[in-house]
């Protein structure tokens, strides 16, 4: 049978389609947008298309992420937790902590040897240190998104940003910015932030064995130097690591159909 | 000072209460069938507040844990100010009351169980007390509120100052401060304490706790439903020492040993650690359809302390001293209850400012970690809806429901 695994996230919007021997035959993102029913119709129908096949093909679909009850057609929905947790297991099942960071989200979750969650914690009240961080202080700074990690390798001294506030960062970047700081210096300040943040959620449920990323901020190679300069350890990230959970939630779909 | 007096009158603020949460509390809504003990609890709580109001009534606001054997012993009804918060967060007008506290330039960041019962205070719903009665608290802020209360109304502040360790000194020490305390409570309300009344408030308050206690015993070995939540109710309560306390325990002692010929109720069992918000609050109703809640607090070994009725005043001494937080014991207490209770779970609930809170959380990771067992750690307001949506916990708790299924 071939399960489907649907993350609606804040920011982005997932879909994964697994087969009976677990194999990933298709996946699909787009952004969520205003509606994530319609963000989650569109990433369904392509994957679908992706790999060739229709709706009446796929025997259970299970979702994830924040918009996860909002599917009408899914089987089952699950936290991302769970989903993220499973996901980094079947890509390399010697990890035993796992960082995700999403759009509005992070969070540090240690697994077991067969991919159950042990422990978890999350980030509270603020965003500061999430992927729309890292969107606010781009935005601030004239850069694309997807330039951040290279741009903080160029970076040649040490500048500091607060981790507290999304809001209060972006105006440290505007002031920063405005007394002339280089952008790198910047940028690489916003990485630190970032590590600062999700290092200390690390240590509440104790980093145990290899340290593996998903969620699409581990797209940005300048995250992850940070949070490997940080804690003197190499980092895992997953391919496609924005994909991790929609993975998930289709294997979880294969073990429940 | 007369006519702030009489701005003060209990008439006056009883009909101000009633205004805010007579006929403004929504109705709440309750899984499952209310237990008698709870009603019976509703009925006292009711004759309470309605005894308080009066002109002619001793009022003692007292903070959490003090020994109440010795408020009821003077006929003074203990008013904990802290405990009101959670009929505020029933209320549909507590926005109105936590404005006030800003007006005052209060921060929203301060805890909302202190910003509530002071603008209670502000909003002018609390009786006006004849004295104020406290103790060592974990809770810095509370002891201030409770100074402020006292000021507020310009009545006397009788403080117990708790040490740390038990030992014979520390026993004396504080012992000689509640014959104190007692001696100035002789001089404000203008009577002797009879030897009779205190003994009588020591009986009471020893027959609730063995009932209190023997319920406990039975959610050793069964799950109860409702039961676990209303210990927890009597234990915030505080009115050991009063003969309807011990009728409440009774029933509810009585009521559970039905409960266990029945049908156990099913889920794994979690204990609540924390600040818990009321009953029919969104999250509790939620996570009860899939655990088995039991409360920490009435678990406490303290609680379990029967006084000696020949020496009243040094059992409660040590009663006080075992329950001011003591992150040693607290571990060592908190293990027992695992082991004892079947625990498989923590849901470590911090009302956002609250250090004392934050202050236990790693010594409770660690111990869950230690034990294997699974935590949630939820960061609410339980009073100010300003501070709280479900939907920004929602995914942690789903995810600890997902772990415990």
């Amino acid at each position: 049978m071939i399960t489907a695994g649907i993350d609606v996230g804040s920011l982005s919007t997932k879909a994964a389609l697994m087969n009976e021997t677990w194999e990933v035959i298709g996946f699909d993102l787009v952004l969520t947008g205003g509606s994530n029913r319609t963000a989650t119709e569109l990433t369904y129908e392509n994957v679908l298309g992706k790999a060739g096949l229709t709706r009446n093909d796929i025997g259970f679909v299970v979702t994830t992420g924040y918009g996860r009850e909002n599917v009408p057609f899914a089987d089952k929905h699950i936290s991302e937790i769970t989903c993220h947790a499973i996901g980094m297991h079947l890509l390399n099942p010697e990890i035993r902590t796992i960082l995700e960071i999403g759009g509005q989200d992070s969070k540090a979750i240690r697994i077991d040897e067969a991919g159950n969650v042990e422990s978890f914690a999350m980030n509270d009240k603020c965003a500061a240190g999430c992927g729309r961080f890292l969107e606010v202080t781009a935005k601030a700074m004239g850069l694309e998104l997807t330039d951040l990690g290279e741009v903080s390798a160029l970076s040649q001294n040490t500048v500091r940003i607060s981790s507290t506030c999304t809001v209060f960062a972006e105006t440290e970047v505007v002031s920063l910015v405005a007394v002339g700081t280089p952008i790198p210096d910047i940028v690489k300040a916003v990485h630190n932030s970032i590590a600062t943040r999700a290092i200390s959620l690390l240590r509440t449920v104790g980093i145990s064995g290899p340290l593996g990323m998903s969620g699409g901020v581990a797209l940005n190679r300048g995250v992850v130097r940070a949070l490997e300069e940080a804690l003197g350890m190499k980092v895992f990230v997953a391919d496609n690591p924005q994909v991790r959970g929609a993975i998930g939630a289709a294997f979880i779909g294969q073990r429940l159909s | 000072m007369e006519q702030e007096r009489n701005g003060q009158r209990r008439s006056v603020q009883y009909q101000n209460l009633l205004r805010l949460i007579g006929d403004l509390r929504p109705d709440a809504e309750i899984d499952g069938p209310q237990l008698r003990a709870s009603r019976m609890r509703s009925i006292v709580n009711c004759h309470r507040l309605v005894e308080a109001y009066k002109e002619r009534s001793r009022v003692a606001y007292v903070s959490e844990q003090f020994p109440t054997e010795i408020a009821f012993a003077f006929e003074a009804i203990p008013w904990n100010i802290e405990s009101m918060s959670n009929m505020l967060a029933q209320s549909a007008d507590v926005n109105r009351i936590l404005q006030l506290t800003e007006e005052q330039n209060l921060s929203r960041d301060i805890c909302s169980f202190l910003r509530g019962p002071y603008g209670m205070m502000l909003a002018n719903c609390y009786p006006r007390p004849n004295v104020v009665l406290t103790n060592n608290q974990p809770c810095e802020g509370l002891s201030k509120l409770i100074y402020i209360s006292g000021k507020r109304y310009s009545v006397p502040i009788l403080p117990l100052h708790t040490p740390d360790t038990i030992d014979e000194d520390s026993l004396r020490y504080l012992v000689k401060q509640m014959q104190y305390l007692i001696s100035q409570l002789e001089g404000e309300f203008g009577v002797e304490l009879a030897p009779d009344s205190l003994r009588a408030a020591v009986e009471h308050s020893n027959q609730a706790r063995e009932y209190f206690s023997e319920t406990i015993r039975l959610l050793e070995t069964h799950k109860l439903a409702g039961v676990s939540r209303e210990l927890h109710e009597i234990f915030g309560m505080n009115y050991f020492g009063a003969k309807q306390n011990a009728q409440i325990c009774k029933v509810l002692f009585e009521e559970a040993l039905e409960l266990a010929k029945g049908e156990e109720k099913k889920g794994k069992r979690v204990m609540w650690i924390g600040q818990a918000p009321e009953e029919s609050h969104e999250l509790l109703q939620y996570m009860n359809r899939v655990v088995d809640i039991v409360y920490w607090a009435p678990l406490w070994e303290a609680n379990a302390l029967v006084l000696d009725e020949d020496e009243p005043l040094r059992s409660m001494a040590h009663r006080a001293i075992l329950y001011h937080w003591n992150a040693e014991r607290m571990r060592v207490d908190t293990l027992r209850m695992c082991e004892t209770f079947g625990i498989e779970g923590f849901v470590i609930s911090n009302v956002w400012g609250c250090r004392n809170m934050m202050g236990i959380n790693p010594m409770l990771r660690d111990l869950a970690a230690s034990r294997k067992l699974k935590y949630l750690t939820i960061n609410i307001d339980l009073v100010d809806r300003n501070n709280y949506t479900f939907n920004h916990i929602k995914n942690r708790v789903d995810a600890f429901l997902e772990l415990m299924q």
